[in-house]
């Protein structure tokens, strides 16, 4: 356990070595500091959701246009890589986090409560998704080993990519087609999408709070703008789901 | 309705010591006045085991007004009873009907450990206020009214934050044993106001590191503390205390 500790805390300690940063990283060990640093992660996390979804509504646009956009974007090479390398370290953060402080919240009440109430109304937007951050946490990060298993690797059994190259180079446009029509794999996006959808429910807003960014004149706005953004975010993507079960009926 | 005596039925934790594992015994307690506090009803309780040779039960009470912060209680897995802003002497029985089972627990966080039956050891509390230092103001004569100015909402906002009566319903009622709005209400009833910059840095990184020194939980925002407060502290105080420690994480040293 004190070797695993001392590799992970490594990037930290390098850190701390930087001029000035020293007090920083101390600071954000503690539970404040790690709930900030997953707050930081989340919201860049939604900046990439943001992007990937735009970039993914483009297979509304028909077949040349996506695979243009995929063509350019693979295009940047080890820019691509790199981005891809940064995205999977801030993951590889958020979820890291999240354990850290989950351990820290079971330890703090190890006597459970035999009987446990809220005074809150039940009404209240947005009800219990705070309770769910754990679970919907988890299918997230099983949906993402599915994805990019599918789409990146390419490596999903029950897909037969062959099937989307056309003159000697993958369509990427058929690839997706294929992997959201096959039957299986489409249901696992479904669940693991509005697993993301409660998620961010809680998570965007809750974010905002954690960075200290609060007012009574602008609450119930971020109240609203949490949700919009989950849920738009969220059926966007399915969208793409049922978008390509209508065009494998047509 | 409010006349009627009523009969009850009491599920109370009871624990012999700190390592003892402790129980849930059951009473029944008939002819109660709804008129009494919750504190009143166990003090006829504790009457009635006295008379039958029974060891009363240990409960924290002090004013019994609402003020001082000494009871505590988990009613029915609800911190200080159902209502809002009630401490559990200010919760009468009229609030629960005959035949009613009420289950009476301590406050259950790793930082409060059980002393004896329902009594926690709220000490965590003392030590994270220690950990915020003093605050340096002139001793001497009676400064003049208007010599440091402070707005009028500033003022009324730090004063709600110094409301908080130090009870633990916010850390009993959090699902991570969280002591987030008692450190957050503390900050900020300071750092809001000119006597309290001086030790503004200071303040919020030494509380919050003893905090988790103490073994509280993270915040995951649920607001549950907010609605559990006898004293009704918002949980924008928890916004300012992080902002608060970003500032302090920045600028410390």
């Amino acid at each position: 356990m004190g070797s695993v500790s001392r590799i992970l805390s490594l990037p930290a300690r390098l850190l701390a070595q930087v001029p000035g940063l020293g007090p920083v990283v101390q600071a954000a060990a503690t539970s404040v500091g790690q709930k900030i640093l997953m707050a930081v992660t989340g919201f860049l996390l939604c900046g990439f959701l943001v992007t990937h979804l735009a970039g993914n509504l483009l297979l509304y646009a028909g077949e040349e246009r996506f695979n243009h956009y995929a063509e350019s974007l693979h295009s940047w090479g080890v820019v691509l890589n790199a981005a891809e390398a940064g995205l999977l370290a801030l993951f590889l953060a958020h979820i890291g986090l999240a354990i850290s402080t989950t351990a820290m919240n079971r330890q703090a009440r190890r006597h459970r409560y035999a009987e446990k109430d809220s005074k809150q109304d039940p009404t209240a937007i947005p009800g219990g998704a705070s309770s769910w951050m754990v679970v919907t946490g988890i299918l997230i990060a099983f949906f993402l080993i599915l994805h990019v298993t599918d789409m990146r690797l390419k490596m999903n059994p029950v897909v037969d990519y062959e099937a989307a190259v056309q003159d000697g180079t993958m369509s990427e446009f058929r690839a997706v087609h294929l992997v959201l029509t096959s039957y299986a794999t489409s249901w696992g996006y479904v669940v693991g999408l509005i697993a993301l959808g409660i998620h961010l429910s809680h998570g965007v807003r809750s974010a905002f709070q954690t960075l200290g960014i609060s007012h009574p004149r602008w609450n119930g706005l971020l109240d609203i703008a949490g949700q919009l953004f989950a849920w738009v975010i969220t059926l966007g993507f399915l969208s793409l789901v049922v978008l390509a079960a209508l065009r494998s009926v047509s | 309705m409010s006349g009627e005596h009523l009969s009850l039925t009491l599920r109370v934790w009871r624990q012999d010591g700190p390592e003892d594992p402790g129980r849930f015994e059951t009473y029944q307690l008939d002819n109660v006045n709804p008129h009494m506090s919750f504190l009143e009803m166990l003090d006829v309780l504790n009457e009635q085991l006295i008379e039958s040779g029974d060891e009363p039960v240990e409960f924290d009470h002090d004013c019994r007004e609402g003020i001082c912060g000494m009871c505590s209680l988990m009613i029915n897995g609800q911190a200080h009873g159902p209502d809002r802003a009630t401490t559990t002497c200010q919760l009468h029985m009229r609030r629960f009907r005959s035949g009613d089972t009420i289950t009476i627990e301590p406050w259950r966080a790793s930082a409060f450990p059980v002393v004896r039956d329902l009594v926690v050891d709220r000490s965590a509390f003392d030590r994270i206020i220690q950990a915020g230092g003093y605050v340096s103001v002139n001793t001497g004569n009676a400064p003049d009214g208007n010599a440091i100015p402070v707005p009028g909402t500033v003022q009324e906002t730090a004063m709600d934050a110094a409301a908080c009566i130090g009870c633990g319903a916010c850390v009993a009622a959090c699902k991570n044993a969280s002591a987030m709005l008692f450190v957050s209400a503390k900050v900020s009833q300071l750092a809001m106001l000119p006597q309290g910059q001086a030790e503004r840095t200071r303040r919020v990184l030494g509380m919050v590191t003893q905090m988790d020194e103490e073994g509280f939980g993270a915040c995951t925002n649920t607001s549950e503390c907010e609605a559990a407060c006898p004293a009704e502290i918002s949980v924008s105080h928890i916004a300012r205390l992080n902002r608060e420690y970003v500032r302090a994480a920045l600028t410390a040293g």
